[in-house]
């Protein structure tokens, strides 16, 4: 099962998500696992990423991996659940911090949707809906928004559910009957 | 007429050719006459009227009145149902959602995000459905029984 699960900042994205991949893990059994993409560039970040840790509590097996995700699954047990916390951080470190391409993105994510699907992984994925706003006015900036736009797409479109959340509250996008 | 409405690169486009795959598409023309749609219309197809930002973008350069500017939207907006019933055209229009973001710090943003909110809200009082875009998925909005179909 894979979920996508996004909404604006401080919507309760990854609260609700935290709680999607509780949910699955109590049916499904196996491990909980927590894959950050984060990467700690400053005091703000390291008290966000530790306030996350603290209101996911215990039972998540932590994976730290900012760019290689489909290669983070391979320390997946098959049958698990895995809370990938977020695409928007990867989306900017695949273009910006490493140099690869959008296209190899696009077969990064895929391969790790196909790899979860194989290992009978329920995957959750939260990211954040950043294209609402006027469009952005330097071509670097459009890049990241179009790039991140095409993996929330892909995810859509691949996703046995899709939510977004708005103040806390689950709408539902896709695959209702599995609430 | 109808209407898809959707942030930037959520898949306005493709949701609507594929729904619309026969229709000729007209793009606005930033400082062109609002209804350059009128020379694509054809009798009996389906007209897909896109390129509202960059066309607003420009004409808030030379038209310093808002309102004025939304009144010829208004105009052109009515408009187009008429021409539908005239010539048996269907519309589609694709606009983009802009106001969700943080409030601009240039004035001529925050006046090209106010106008593009107001033409949303004016094209759905004139449209029979509404959709809403988000990342490839479209859902129906606002009239009874038109939920979507989440495609």
């Amino acid at each position: 099962m894979i979920a996508f699960v996004s909404g604006g900042a401080r919507s309760g994205k990854s609260r609700f998500a935290e709680q999607l991949a509780r949910d699955w893990h109590r049916q499904s059994g196996g491990k909980r696992y927590y894959l950050a993409t984060a990467r700690v560039a400053d005091d703000e970040m390291a008290d966000r990423i530790a306030r996350h840790r603290r209101e996911r509590g215990e039972g998540w097996i932590t994976l730290e991996e900012p760019r290689l995700l489909d290669e983070a699954l391979d320390s997946v047990e098959p049958g698990s659940t895995l809370l990938l916390d977020c695409l928007t951080l990867w989306a900017s470190q695949w273009l910006f911090g490493s140099g690869f391409s959008e296209a190899e993105g696009e077969r990064m994510l895929a391969a790790l949707l196909g790899k979860v699907r194989q290992n009978t992984i329920g995957l959750v994925v939260v990211s954040n809906d950043i294209n609402e706003d006027l469009p952005p006015a330097d071509p670097e900036t459009w890049r990241y928004l179009a790039f991140l736009q095409g993996r929330h797409r892909q995810l859509a479109t691949e996703a046995d559910r899709v939510v977004e959340v708005v103040a806390g509250v689950p709408l539902d996008w896709k695959g209702m009957a599995e609430r | 007429m109808q209407l898809f409405i959707g942030g930037a690169c959520a898949g306005k486009q493709e949701a609507v050719k594929s729904r619309f795959p026969e229709a000729s598409w007209c793009r606005l023309v930033p400082g062109r006459p609002l209804d350059i749609w009128r020379e694509q219309a054809m009798l009996g197809t389906t007209l897909v009227v896109t390129g509202w930002l960059p066309w607003l973008e420009e004409a808030l350069r030379s038209e310093t009145d808002d309102d004025a500017l939304y009144l010829m939207l208004v105009e052109e907006l009515q408009a187009l149902p008429e021409a539908e019933r005239k010539d048996a055209l269907d519309v589609v229009l694709i606009l983009p959602e802009v106001g969700r973001g943080i409030v601009p710090m240039a004035a001529g943003d925050r006046r090209l995000r106010d106008l593009v909110g107001r033409l949303g809200q004016e094209a759905v009082a004139h449209a029979a459905r509404v959709w809403y875009v988000r990342h490839g998925l479209v859902q129906g909005l606002g009239q009874p029984g038109n939920t979507g179909d989440s495609r």
